[in-house]
């Protein structure tokens, strides 16, 4: 196509040349005609190369001749200095053509490697970066596919002990190819070459540190052999990177397998310190109760039974919390929401946990015309319960537990129970919510922050703890407003949009 | 002068054992965080004291140390999460036995009682041991099982003269091994499993109800019978 151009240029500028200079050619020399000539072929080599310079100075020949050499419109050629001049004519323009040629087809060559040796750098550069495995892979085929210009590029790695394609780019390898690639038996690499050409394929063998790591497949025939040396010392830098990524990928594994279990563990650990706590004040009521030998007053009597009656409620309360967590965590499980009042559903769990007993006292601090919330009462209940239980377990004897409430914005209200125990560090205050949150020693939170936390946040609500301005901790939470108006606001604000 | 000091944080549980405790016929005092309980024993002396490991202040290990670095009263550590490694840990940390909740009121009851009993009476002057049915003559290194002599190795009647010392109590594997074999062989756990077999098998105790193992924390000799 370049050569076609070329030449159609050459002669165009030729042909402009000549019809130029043929009214004018009784004044010029046979000479100055020559030097003009040169100009066509010039242009012939410059963009067609040698082959459309060596055309043009055929061309040139024949014009030269045919218009410019007396007798004119024949391939006489007259006088013997004419042919002298037609002579040198050919004898020059042929090295000409030559050397610019050359010199064109050098600047290309140049061109074109330094386009190579600036994609491996690029593809170096993405060997080094952390990538997972499958990606660099993809990046790795492609970019040899582009770079080096191979129909087929495949890289195989060994899987369950046998080498299989991971990764390709251009046309898929056959069966075919592919059985003339592997070695015949076991091993996963080319045992003692470190690349083979076979059936129009170039076969690498990737190794790091003398482990054999995999197979890289191109086919041959684009690749020549100037590009081999680049291409094998590429080979290396493949072979460690894939290694890389391997140990990554491995060590990543392992330390999520190592995870996994470790939280599997201190699951089991909260979920049995949380049932074990009420069975074993059950256990040791129950026990003493059924000892006849043991003389009981009847209000011990009645103490220990009571205490059974309100531990086993416990118990049976943390079961359900756990089940419907679980079933809330599959997406079984929705809030069925009803609109109450905040204030009933506060003097109810305060109530029934008796916190006097506990040596406690709880403030109930709500804001005057507090809106109805829209919530599921059994969920949020047991939310304000396990809060309340824990602020008791963390505030010291005798202290006051307070309950605030207000209005939030034109949605929500926000509720906060607030202690006057140490606090929570900044640094664990994402980590108490989790369901594996346990210091090695510590009975802490157990489950029930984790079960306020599924339960507030299947309403699609937030819960968090901060410091409380007089030290301690204060955990609080947003509640929606139930409201009708704003359904409809809600309703006419997506219309406007 | 209270009797029991109970360190636990569940009043729930503090209020029965108080009740349990008390109709058993021993005084009861209860503290509910770990600095309570560390002055309680201190100020108020008790003779024995119940500990949980699981305190919302300080570590009840700690509190254990704590306590064994200025008092020899005896300790019996409750533990609720079922982690073996803290029971162990209490223990060798001079803790003298544990029990795991829920528990019955006779076996805290039991336990307090051994306590109580081997507080004071480790001694190094007795010649002779009794414990249950196992009879050793510590000057003679001879042993009798229900008045019938038994032949042991002297590795053997060691360990057995070990147990017999804390009988009712639970030893630590650790424990066990540093005094029969020395502390080179903390770690040589599967002694003690062999030579227990041993031991059973030469007292016609093949189901391990005199020599008791306490799983993955020691052994035991039982008190009774």
């Amino acid at each position: 196509m370049k050569r076609l151009i070329g030449t159609v240029a050459a002669l165009a500028s030729m042909g402009a040349l000549t019809s130029a200079m043929l009214p004018l050619r009784a004044h010029l020399s046979i000479a100055t005609t020559a030097l003009i000539l040169v100009v066509p072929v010039v242009i012939g080599v410059v963009t067609g190369g040698f082959v459309a310079g060596v055309v043009s100075v055929a061309v040139g020949f024949l014009v030269y001749d045919f218009f410019f050499i007396p007798p004119y419109l024949t391939l006489w050629v007259g006088a013997p200095q004419n042919w002298v001049a037609l002579g040198v004519y050919v004898i020059v323009m042929l090295p000409v053509a030559k050397v610019v040629a050359g010199m064109n087809e050098a600047r290309a060559n140049e061109r074109r490697h330094s386009k190579e040796i600036r994609q491996l750098f690029e593809l170096s550069d993405l060997l080094v970066g952390d990538k997972p495995l499958d990606v660099l892979l993809s990046v790795i085929v492609t970019t040899l596919a582009d770079v080096f210009g191979s129909r087929q590029v495949a890289l195989l790695l060994p899987q369950n002990g046998r080498p299989q394609i991971v990764a390709s780019a251009g046309d898929p390898l056959s069966d075919e190819q592919l059985s003339l690639v592997l070695p015949s038996r076991g091993s996963p690499t080319v045992a003692d070459a470190e690349s083979f050409e076979r059936g129009g394929l170039l076969v690498l063998a990737l190794s790091a540190a003398g482990r054999p790591v995999g197979l890289l497949v191109l086919s041959s025939e684009t690749a020549a052999q100037h590009e081999r040396e680049p291409l094998l010392l590429f080979a290396n830098q493949i072979a460690l990177a894939v290694e890389r990524a391997q140990l990554r990928e491995e060590a990543l594994r392992a330390q999520l397998t190592e995870e996994v279990a470790r939280l599997s563990r201190t699951l089991v650990a909260a979920v049995s310190h949380d049932l074990r706590a009420p069975l074993a004040s059950i256990r040791a009521s129950s026990s003493t109760l059924s000892d006849t030998d043991l003389d009981l007053s009847p209000e011990d009597r009645q103490k220990l039974t009571s205490l059974i009656d309100a531990q086993a409620g416990r118990l049976a309360n943390l079961v359900q919390s756990l089940l419907d967590m679980s079933r809330i965590q599959a997406g079984v499980l929705e809030p069925r929401r009803s609109v109450l009042p905040l204030e009933e559903l506060v003097t109810s769990v305060v109530n029934d946990l008796t916190p006097a007993a506990r040596g406690h006292s709880v403030d109930v601090l709500l804001a005057d015309d507090l809106p109805p919330i829209d919530v599921d009462l059994v969920l949020i209940t047991r939310v304000l319960a396990n809060l309340l239980e824990n602020a008791f377990r963390h505030g010291p004897k005798n202290t006051v537990v307070t309950i605030r409430a207000a209005r939030l914005d034109e949605e929500t209200i926000e509720l906060s129970v607030e202690d006057a125990g140490p606090g929570v560090s900044p640094d664990r205050r994402n980590e108490i919510f989790g369901l594996f949150m346990r210091r090695d020693g510590d009975a802490g939170a157990g489950l029930g922050l984790a079960i306020a936390k599924t339960f507030v946040e299947a309403h699609g609500e937030r819960i968090w703890v901060e410091d409380a301005p007089a030290g301690g901790a204060r955990f609080c939470l947003t509640l929606p407003v139930a409201a009708p108006i704003l359904e409809e606001a809600r309703i006419a604000e997506h219309s406007d949009h | 002068m209270p009797n029991i000091l109970i360190i636990d944080d569940d009043p729930d549980l503090l209020g029965v054992c108080t009740v349990g405790l008390q109709a058993l016929g021993h005084t009861v005092l209860t503290a509910d965080t770990g600095r309570e309980g560390l002055s309680d024993v201190a100020i108020r002396v008790p003779e024995v004291v119940v500990l949980d490991l699981g305190l919302p202040d300080v570590d009840g290990l700690e509190v254990c140390k704590q306590i064994r670095s200025w008092s020899d009263v005896p300790i019996v550590v409750l533990s609720a999460d079922g982690s073996e490694d803290r029971k162990v840990e209490a223990l060798d940390d001079g803790a003298d036995d544990y029990m795991t909740k829920p528990f019955s009121m006779r076996e805290l009851d039991a336990r307090l009682r051994v306590a109580l009993r081997h507080r004071g009476t480790v001694d190094g002057s007795v010649t002779e041991l009794d414990a249950g049915r196992l009879h050793l003559d510590l000057v003679h290194r001879e042993a009798s099982f229900d008045g019938a002599a038994i032949d042991l190795t002297p590795k053997e009647f060691d360990f057995l003269t070990f147990l017999a010392r804390n009988a009712g109590r639970v030893c630590t594997r650790r424990m066990i091994l540093e005094n029969v074999w020395g502390p080179a062989y903390v770690r040589e756990l599967h002694y003690l499993k062999v030579y227990a077999y041993r031991i059973r098998r030469k007292l016609g105790d093949e189901s391990g109800r005199f020599l008791q193992s306490d799983p993955s924390v020691g052994y035991r000799l039982s008190a009774g019978d």
